[in-house]
């Protein structure tokens, strides 16, 4: 016999424990889009909510790297809006997207009153005359202070603005590195502060202090990747401009440096003149390809474009001597994809293969159902075909073999593929020409 | 006359370097890419080579390879667009390694120093 449960914290009965409620509320965020706002919101109601942990109000620090500075403070105004908010998180069905909303809500109307205040709460982690609240945090320990008033070690501005007597400073930690401070009083109930608060707030702190690190290592990792692409994308584009730069230099120079047959000199110029054409396609492609963000995935009737593509003037002076054999069935589910786009991708490999294709051969252009999931376009040539090794560098930027070629289409393709969520498959033997195989997601109806 | 084998696919580039080098009075032999290049390695003796590395089919660093292989006592000049490639241990076996510019002073001035006049 098996029994099934659900990975994700649902119902709870009455009887469950309040902690256990709470926690499997923060666990629900392991199941939402990363959002550190909203995650640390939720910590920040589970510690203050009413008859929850047990804390009215919790106050966030967030460590810049050299300053300890207050970010939010949140919990109830009074003891009524306290029970308001548990009756709320305990009430059936009530889970993490409805405490972000909540929460969203009231950390607006806090903006107002209470931020521009909480600016002036900042500590220098660096400075040697540390007072509490930051101490915890520099400290790595949870500290405990009562009697508040008459304890040297705490900051006076600090007991001014949150006029209480007794609160918790929960130092937050990850892989030894202090990413900030969550303060949480009982300023509301005025009760004292118990061992079991300390217990349920530690692993709130916790899990907190994880929260803020994974996000810093993830803002990390993509500024990282950005970089990456864009070193290479500069790699990249000032090699491809080098060649027709030294011919252009070149060719000046040999026309400037010694008397010039007028004939010498006007062959100069047209190459000159192609090398500055040249350069003009690569940078028209390469805004081209940096353009491509498709926001919206559009149902695509492929067919029509598929027809109507073949009847284009540049692909018909191609195609005079040869032969495009179409097959497209009437029947061709919608793809996802973007017309525009869809379009361009097909004429770009139609146009190679036409350009491999020798006079009196053949292109096919086919289209069909793949399976349930997937449309299937085919674009083959009859071409010499590519060894391993030239099929390997297809998509490597700037890699052609055509005498004009800016090796940057195939790469245009494969983009415009990704980003329809598609797949790409190519298939290729010397002597034996060169089929693309592309797979456009099916659009599912309703 | 020295024999210069240059190997270059871009075709407004090898039509400078021909008739620059040929000025400098050298003898020059062009091939646009290594498969072609390799066969004149084997028919013909050249004093020099100069090649180029990203090239359609096999490239530069394959070819020194190849020509390694077939004669060991050719200096090789690698000139390239791309400064990268320096790492490769394959073009540390070329005698020379010049980022490819408009003016032909840098490579004029390293034949001289390789195979003189």
């Amino acid at each position: 016999m098996i029994e099934r449960y659900s990975l994700q914290p649902s119902n709870f009965n009455p009887e469950t424990p309040k902690e256990l409620v709470i926690l499997s509320i923060i666990a629900q965020s392991f199941f939402q889009p990363f959002s550190l706002e909203d995650n640390l919101l939720v910590i920040l109601t589970a510690l203050t909510a009413g008859s929850g942990i047990g804390f009215n109000r919790a106050m966030l620090f967030l460590n810049d790297g050299m300053k300890l500075k207050a970010a939010t403070w949140l919990g109830p105004r009074s003891p009524e809006e306290a029970e308001a908010i548990w009756t709320m998180l305990s009430s059936p069905g009530i889970g993490y997207a409805e405490i972000v909303a909540y929460n969203r809500d009231l950390v607006t109307k806090m903006v107002k009153d209470i931020q521009p205040r909480l600016k002036s709460l900042v500590y220098d982690l660096e400075s040697r005359a540390l007072s509490l609240p930051a101490l915890a945090a520099i400290n790595k320990e949870i500290i405990l202070v009562t009697e508040a008033q008459n304890e040297p070690a705490v900051d006076p501005n600090f007991i001014n603005f949150i006029k209480v007597d007794s609160f918790l400073c929960l130092p937050l930690v990850a892989q030894d590195e202090i990413l900030g401070e969550i303060v949480v009083d009982k300023g509301i109930t005025h009760a004292p502060i118990e061992a079991k608060d300390i217990e349920l707030a530690r692993l709130c702190a916790l899990l907190a202090g994880n929260y803020i690190y994974t996000t810093n290592l993830y803002k990390k990792v993509v500024e990282m990747e950005k970089m990456a692409a864009l070193g290479e994308m500069a790699a990249f584009v000032s090699h491809q401009l080098r060649n027709p730069i030294v011919a252009i230099g070149g060719f000046t120079t040999q026309m400037l440096s010694s008397p010039c047959q007028p004939e010498r000199c006007r062959r100069n110029l047209n190459i000159i003149q192609e090398q500055v054409k040249h350069l003009e396609d690569i940078i028209y492609k390469l805004s081209h390809f940096l353009k491509i963000t498709i926001r919206e995935l559009k149902p695509v009737d492929a067919r029509p474009i598929l027809l109507n593509l073949v009847e284009r003037p540049d692909i018909k002076l191609k195609a005079a001597k040869k032969t495009i054999s179409l097959k497209i069935p009437e029947n061709l589910p919608l793809i996802q994809c973007d017309p525009v786009y869809f379009e361009e991708a097909v004429v770009n490999l139609l146009d190679n293969a036409l350009d491999v294709t020798p006079d009196g051969g053949k292109v096919y252009l086919r289209a069909r159902p793949y399976n349930d999931k997937y449309v299937m376009i085919i674009i083959k040539d009859s071409g010499p075909g590519l060894d391993e090794k030239s099929r390997d560098k297809l998509f490597s930027p700037f890699y052609t073999t055509k005498e004009n070629g800016t090796g940057l289409g195939l790469l245009f393709v494969k983009r415009i593929i990704d980003t329809c969520n598609g797949k790409l498959e190519v298939q290729s033997k010397p002597g034996r020409g060169t089929m693309f195989k592309l797979y456009f997601k099916i659009q599912e109806r309703g | 006359m020295k024999k210069i084998l240059l190997i270059e696919d871009d075709l407004a580039l090898s039509l400078l370097y021909e008739e620059e080098l040929k000025n400098e009075g050298y003898s020059i032999v062009v091939a646009h890419d290594a498969d072609s290049a390799l066969e004149l390695v084997k028919k013909e003796p050249f004093d020099l080579i100069i090649t180029d590395i990203r090239m359609p089919g096999k490239d530069g660093i394959e070819l020194i390879a190849n020509v390694m292989g077939l004669r060991k006592d050719i200096p090789i000049i690698i000139n390239t667009a791309y400064q990268s490639y320096k790492d490769d241990f394959m073009t540390w076996a070329a005698d020379a390694y010049i980022i490819k510019s408009s003016s032909l002073d840098e490579l004029k001035a390293k034949i001289k120093e390789l195979i003189g006049n």
